[in-house]
Order: structure tokens, then sequence, then C-alpha cells
């Protein structure tokens, strides 16, 4: 996926007055918070479980390696092809290679979010062959040429008469609005495809080490589609997905789906594991797994290992004030949100992503949401650590922190500072005592005015009053 | 009991009737208070920004400041979380230094924790006319659990009526240096919590922490609003009889 | 050096692990796989399985229906199609084939399933009653498509086959069967969607209705 996270200030500024983007976000962006604390009334040891969910998570983390070789071995052992990616480039290349391989010419695809990190449909479309996503979101942002704004809803910035124009537009059909005729409407466009695709591509939610199994967590079908009907099913997924047995399974399950779309259950959970057997009537007849690095061995070890926990539920994001406002687009990259503020500098470099972890104001709802307790705001915090320390931050800000910091480390100079700003800010601020603008400060007074101090400080009249 | 009183930089810079109101609450409790001359930022915009380094000088300066008291009472959820949840992690190969630290923490609180609490304030002997709408602060709700510890004690101001607006807990968009840095995305986040107050039918706007309030009143007065209240807690406690009596000037 | 080894090599290197390769860490991976622990799940507040089964499917939009014998559940899908004017034509599970059928009239074919099945009739390995979902395995007599290509799905399921839980199921499938199938799948009600202005529409590429047919 093109890479704009490095213009997140910008893209803000015209997510912000894009009015479309802000009406839909207001009308459909809560939706999710209220459906899981609904669902979550269901759970009357969530925080057990969620202690035990991040446990299996930070498990697997700590020993990755022996459990990814676990998971190969018996993945092979049931006839399924193992294949590593060191990046997303390496991604695109091994999917082609195998679909030239068997002379694919029609791949279907389901939900995979690491392959908009490879920019994967893309790549497949200049090598001659044809893409069809077929999750409804992705199909939407298809048709459009846009890319997801959220996870696991990634049309959501999209509205119904946004979606009856490109309909119309792409299948040449008369214009329709109704939400369950245009649903209906891209199954008939899409079942054809199911039938005569030569490949499907899916994401894969988990790895399985126990049963060398993939399993995906879906509610439209397609998933099962792309998994069962074409003869080659190639899961794209990052290497730190791997649970250990169907037990961990079962524990991550009970928060996965009530954590993103506040479902106790998604319509389907899909183990598969490898390719249809001699006497089986349907499924695949080759079964691919490429386990894709691109950047997640680099946390091991560091704080930020623990964003590997990461199950993709979007409840961070769903629960973010700031992505309530801006949407996902303007993070510039696959991953928005919370999440997206830790993964994208980890994994683009920090520098390419300067912005994004100082975009939040650390509030902690996401913290308090997340299904295994990635300490987002925290993790947040370590970004910022990292950009002070490689001076990658304005010099600007780097010196006003410096100017700072030695002042309130000097009461008396603090002090003495704090009595002429409070004045100055005092008699700057009138009658009403307001500042309209401020140098150095128009970020804040922009569009808030600054309220002005009451002329003396604390200390100050303390002192006073003491003597 | 003798109670450290942190005023914090903003109360002590913007707004020093809170933390003489403050005071006034702490005393009529009968603590002693006092208010070490040393103190000046618990190192929350250094440390946010990601300069640890500041952090730690403010935070061993915090200790020699407040470690011989019972208390430490802060009129500010932000700089009492933290306290209580980031100055230990600062010193992780210091682990004398942290036991110390901790010990502090478990001392210190933010003030309606403290009344509530600690002091299990009763009856305040304070009034307030109109309807007020409490915003929850994003470090004192989350990091400290504060949410019935203030409603709780506005309940016991006469004529006081609590009317909730519809999101509380949301995020005004403060976040210290982030209301600068990203003043775009802040405006917009004060701006809902403006429009939420407003359709709370409230006089007065009240909370806890004067960062998320100045954000709040700076929305307010922008949007053209000069007739809703923007009010520290503790100003609401102490009444407007003792708040006239404080006398800033 | 393979893509593989340099990525387990980096991550060996990452977690700080001596050597090259997994030594004791490994056996140690194993024996907590044959562990296999079970995690925390909310209290179970029910005593009836069959119940809380019916409960939460109704809740997942999977309609019910009950039976005393499985020879009465052939007239139990004919009462069904009838009352939703559906056809009488299915495509069925090879499994089923030796249920008493011929009286009902049913155009049945036992087999996989193609695009231009309507209705999909299937058993299920078992039922989960804390979520209301069915497991079915793939298989050459249970054929996965049957479930999911045709716009109405019917299971029969018997009552016996109801666990409380997904660890159950599991626990149910490893003594019953050699290894995991091809395909697991845990099916919750009709097909959905909410991607177009997060409004849940029912039937997306999936069944429009699941019917289920206790037994017992």
């Amino acid at each position: 996926m093109l890479l704009t996270s490095f213009s997140f200030k910008s893209n803000v500024k015209k997510k912000l007055v894009d009015p479309v983007l802000q009406k839909n976000m207001k009308r459909f962006g809560g939706r999710f918070v209220i459906a899981r604390a609904e669902v979550m009334k269901e759970v009357d040891n969530l925080e057990d479980i969620r202690v035990a969910a991040a446990a299996i998570r930070d498990g697997i983390l700590a020993n990755l390696d022996s459990y990814l070789i676990t998971f190969e071995e018996r993945a092979q052992a049931r006839g399924t092809t193992v294949h590593w990616a060191e990046t997303a480039q390496d991604v695109n290349r091994i999917l082609i290679e195998i679909a030239k391989a068997n002379g694919v010419r029609k791949i279907v695809k389901s939900k995979s979010m690491v392959s908009e990190e490879s920019g994967l449909n893309d790549a497949v479309a200049a090598a001659d062959m044809q893409v069809i996503e077929t999750d409804l979101g992705e199909y939407i942002l298809q048709l459009a040429d846009e890319p997801p704004s959220h996870i696991i809803a990634p049309a959501i910035h999209k509205n119904v008469e946004e979606v009856a124009e490109l309909f119309s537009k792409h299948h040449h059909t008369p214009r329709q609005t109704n939400i369950p005729a245009l649903c209906r409407e891209a199954r008939e466009q899409l079942r054809p495809h199911f039938i005569s695709a030569d490949m499907g591509i899916s994401g894969g939610n988990f790895l399985i080490a126990e049963t060398g199994s993939v399993v995906i967590v879906t509610n439209e079908g397609n998933g099962r589609m792309v998994t069962t009907l074409p003869k080659i099913h190639v899961a794209i997924t990052g290497i730190e997905k791997v649970l250990p047995t169907l037990n961990d399974l079962s524990t991550i399950l009970r928060l996965l789906p009530r954590s993103a779309t506040g479902q106790s259950i998604t319509n389907y959970v899909s183990m598969l594991t490898g390719p249809k057997g001699a006497d089986d009537v349907d499924g695949p007849e080759q079964s691919h797994i490429i386990l894709v690095d691109s950047g997640r061995s680099r946390l091991l070890g560091t704080e930020l290992q623990r964003a590997l926990r990461c199950i993709r539920c979007g409840a961070c994001m769903n629960h973010c004030p700031v992505y309530q406002n801006i949407g996902g687009h303007a993070y510039g990259w696959v991953y928005p949100g919370p999440i997206g503020a830790v993964l994208t500098p980890s994994y683009v470099g920090l520098k390419n992503a300067l912005d994004l972890p100082q975009a939040s104001t650390l509030c902690g709802a996401c913290e308090v949401v997340c299904p295994v307790k990635i300490p987002l705001p925290e993790l947040m915090r370590v970004l910022r650590e990292q950009s002070f320390e490689q001076r990658l931050r304005p010099w600007s800000e780097r010196f006003s922190i410096g100017v700072w910091r030695t002042m309130a480390n000097h009461p008396r100079v603090y002090a003495r500072f704090a009595q002429v700003a409070a004045r100055l800010l005092h008699l700057m601020g009138g009658k009403k005592g307001l500042l309209h603008w401020l140098p150095g400060l128009d970020g804040w007074t922009d569009g808030r005015d600054m309220p002005a101090p009451t002329g003396k400080t604390f200390r100050e009249l303390y002192a006073k009053r003491k003597s | 009991m003798r109670v450290g009183l942190f005023v914090t930089c903003l109360v002590d810079l913007m707004r020093p009737r809170i933390g003489f109101a403050t005071l006034k609450l702490l005393q009529n409790s009968g603590c002693e208070v006092v208010v070490p001359e040393g103190q000046t930022c618990c190192g929350q915009p250094g440390f946010n920004s990601g300069d640890r380094e500041s952090g730690r000088l403010l935070a061993q300066r915090f200790l020699k400041d407040f470690e011989s008291f019972d208390y430490v009472v802060i009129p500010s959820g932000s700089c009492t979380g933290m306290i209580r949840h980031h100055y230990a992690q600062l010193f992780p190969a210091d682990p004398a230094l942290q036991k110390r630290i901790n010990a502090l923490s478990a001392r210190t609180y933010e003030l309606t924790q403290f009344l509530h609490t600690v002091l299990h304030i009763q009856n305040l002997h304070s009034s307030f006319k109109g309807n007020i709408t409490y915003h929850d602060s994003c470090s004192g709700l989350r990091e400290l659990g504060i949410k019935l510890q203030p409603r709780q004690l506005i309940g016991q101001v006469a004529g006081a009526q609590l009317r909730e607006m519809e999101k509380p807990e949301t995020c005004c968009g403060f976040g210290g240096a982030f209301s600068i840095k990203l003043g775009d995305i802040a405006s917009r986040m004060a701006d809902n919590k403006c429009q939420d107050v407003q359709a709370s039918g409230a006089d007065a706007i009240v909370g806890g922490d004067l960062g998320c309030l100045l954000n709040i009143e700076g929305r307010l007065r922008r949007m053209g609003d000069e007739s809703t209240q923007v009010l520290h807690v503790a100003e609401v406690l102490v009444g407007p009889e003792a708040l006239a009596d404080l006398g800033e000037d | 050096m393979s893509a593989r080894d340099n990525i387990l090599a980096r991550v060996r290197r990452g977690l700080n692990l001596p050597g090259d390769v997994p030594g004791a860490e490994r056996s140690e991976v194993l024996r907590a796989i044959n562990d296999n622990a079970r995690g925390p799940r909310p209290t179970y507040g029910w005593t009836d399985h069959a119940e809380r089964f019916s409960l939460r499917s109704k809740m997942l939009s999977t309609t019910v229906d009950r039976v005393a014998t499985l020879n009465d559940a052939p007239a139990a899908v004919v009462r069904y199609l009838n009352e939703l004017k559906l056809p009488l034509n299915a495509v069925a599970w090879p499994a089923l084939s030796a249920m008493p059928w011929s009286a009902t009239g049913l155009g049945l074919e036992f087999r996989g399933a193609k695009d231009s099945d309507l209705v999909g009739i299937t058993g299920a390995f078992c039922a989960i009653a804390e979520t209301g979902s069915l497991m079915l395995l793939s298989g050459p007599d249970t054929p996965a498509a049957v479930s999911l290509l045709p716009e109405t799905h019917i299971a029969i399921l018997d009552v016996s086959r109801i666990v409380p839980g997904m660890e159950e199921a599991w626990t149910l499938l490893k003594s019953q069967q050699s290894a995991v199938p091809r395909a697991v799948n845990f099916i919750s009600g009709p097909s959905r969607t909410a991607d177009i202005e997060q409004t849940i529409i029912i039937g997306a590429h999936g069944p429009y209705r699941v019917h289920v047919i206790l037994v017992g």
C-alpha cells in the first residue's frame, strides 16, 4: 500500500474538512462501540479471559521460532506447502510464482491485511492476472480504487449513496440505494468469480501449531468460498499469528468477535488443514501458506514486542477519539488508529511515520478495550522516546523541551519566569481574559482561545500570604 | 495528619485560586497542609514528549520535596497518574529508588480521591446555584479509577444539580503538547466535547484537571459561548463564600 | 541461507535465545502443546444444552425445530421448505443417504454442492451450546460446500451431540477422528455483512437461511 504516513498532518487537515467523511464517521463510527459494550455483558469474567489471552500471546512470542518450526512441520505433514517471506515484496514474488507455475488466470481473494502491506493486488495485476476482492467492503474499495480505512470494516468511510454510484457504474445496472439489494447485487456479481477462479487467497487470523492449520474468522462466507472452491488456496499471514493449541483458539475466540464487531461469535470460524484428501469431493488440490516477517521480527526483544500480541480486532481504533474524528486513511498506511500508530513506524521506519506516535492524547481508551491488553499509550510513548533520542523531532521542539527541563529543575528561576509569564499573558488577555493568538502556539489558537492567567502565580500569592 | 500540597504547574501559572481552594478544603478537614517551595512540575510534558531525562529529574525532585509527608494531595488526576504509574518505571535499574517512589506514590492522591476515600468527607458546607456537568479526565478515570468520587462530593454541595453529558468519558482533546502539535484534531475533539456540554443543559462544566478545562473553555469561548462556566472541582467544593475569601489580589 | 533460516535466525536473535536453532525450548513448546491447558470461560448459567443451543441459535437468526427421532427429520425438512415456499429439491450430504427420505417426495441428490443448488441438507459433527454454533467436518461423505453454496442450509443434529463449549467440541473431535479434517467449519447463523453503513444484512455470499432440526 502506498505510504503517506509521513504527511499525516496534511492528511488530517483534509480529512477534518471532508464533509462526507465527517458525516459518515459520525453516523457509523460509534456503532461498534455500542455493540461491543452490549455483548461484553455476557462475559462475567472478561478480565480473567483478557489476562489469559495476553499470556497465550506472550508465551508464543517468547518462543516464536519453536512455534513456527512446529507449525511448519505439522502443516507440511498434512500436505501444505509453507513459504517464508522476509519482506513485503517477497510476498508478491512468492504468490506470483505459485500462480504462474499453475497457469492461474483468475484469483478470488478474501480479506488479508498483510497483502495490503505488500500491495499484492497491483503486483498480481501487473503480472497479467485478474484478482477480485470478495469481502463486500474490500470489493467496494477495489471498484473505488481506494485502500481500506479500517481493518475489519474497510469501507466504513463510505455511505450507501457512494456504493450505489460505484455499483451502477461498474456493473452497468440501474442505480439502487437499498442496502439489502446492493448486497444481493454484489453476491450475484461475485458468485461466478468464485466458481471460475483458479486460485483463492485468504488471510489467516491464526495458525495452530498443534495441528498445522490456518484459521479464518469471517461473516460473509467469502472466506469459505475462496478456501473451498478454487483448486489452489494460498493463505498469507504474519509470523506472529501462531497459537499453540485448539484450546487456546477457543479462549481467544471468546474475545476476538466480541471486541471486533460486537458479536458473540462470527458466522464462520473455519479451520483449514492441508489440501483435499483423495476421496474428498470439494476443497483445494493445493494448500499454501506464506509466513510473512516484513518487520515483525525486529520488534522481538524490544519494549514494542507487546504490539505483536495484536489479534486485529480493531477495538482500539473504534474507541479512539482521534480515529473517530479523522478516519483511517489519514494514518497513511495499512493499520490505522492506535495499533497503527505503533505498527506503522515499526514496520516502515520511524522517520517515515514520525507524527503517528504523537497522534494520541494518551487518553487510554484503547488500552482499556484491547482484548490482549497491549499497553498502547505506553508503546506510543516508547516511540516518542525513540524519536526524541534519535533527534528526529523538529529542532524547535527539542529546544523548548530542553529549556523547559532546565527551568523546571531550577525552582527559583522557574518561579521567576512563571511570575513574568503570568503577568504578561494576563495583560495580553485583556478584559475578557482570553488570548486569541499567541506566537508559537497557533496550533492551539487556530481553533481555540487560550484562557489567560489571572495575573499572579500561586507561589507568589502563597508567599505573600504566609509573610 | 501532615499533607503536602502539590499545586501543579498549570494551577500555579494560570489559576492560583484552584490551589487555594484545595488548600482550604484540606484545612477545613483538619489537615496540616504544607506547600513545599521547591516544587515545579511533575515532569509529564517532557515525559510524554519522549524526554525520559526530564521525567527522571522531576521525579527525584518530587521525591525529595514530598517524601516526609503522611500524604500528598494534587488537584489533578493527570499529575497524580504520572506519579503513581510512571515515576517508578523511570528507574528500572534502581530498585531501591523504585521502592521509595512506590511508597510515596501509594500516599499520593488526587484531590477528590483524597477527600472521598481517605477523609470520608460527608458534609462539605458548600453551595452552588445551577446545573453541573462533569467531565471525566482521562488519566483520573483510567489510571486512577476516579468516577464516583467527584460526583459523590458534588452531591454534597447544596443547590448543585448533576446533569451528565452524553459522553463524559470521551477525551476532550487536551493531551498536553498534543493540543498544540496536533491542534487541528485537538480543536475538533474539544468542539465535540463542548457540544456535549451544551446539550446537557448545564450551567457549568466541572472537571478535575485544569489542562482539560482550559481546552474546553478555550473552545467554548471561541464558539461564542460566554455563559457556560468552566470550573475546577475544587472551586465548586469549597463554595462561593470561601472562594471570594481566597482573594487572589 | 534461505528466507526461512534468515527469519528464524532473526527471531532467535531478537529474543536473545542462544545458538542458531532451538534446543530445550523446542521440547518446552511441544510439552505446552501436549498439555493443552484450557483457559477461563464465562460462567455457564444453563443446565440444558439443547435449550441453550436453541436460544443462542435464534439470537444468530438460525431457526430451530425439534423432532423425536431421526426418522421424523425428513418430514420436518419438508414442513420447513413448504412453510417458506422453498423448492423441494435439495443437495444433501452423502452421509445422510440412509435416512428414510423416499416417503417425503423431496428431490434429493447426495453429492457435493453446485452453484445452482438452492437448498443444502447436512448433518453436523456436533454443536456448541455456549454460542449456538454448528461444527461441521469436511469429508468424502460430508462435503463442505453443501452448507455454503445454497441459499438455504438445513442441518440435522442429534441433541446428544450438543456440547457446552468449543473446548469440548475439540475433545470430541480428537476422540472420534484420527486427525483434524481438511476443513472444520463452525457455523453460527446465516451469512451476513455490515460493510455498507454498518447495517447488518442477513445473506451475504453464503446461505440466507440456516435451519436446524434437533433430534431427540
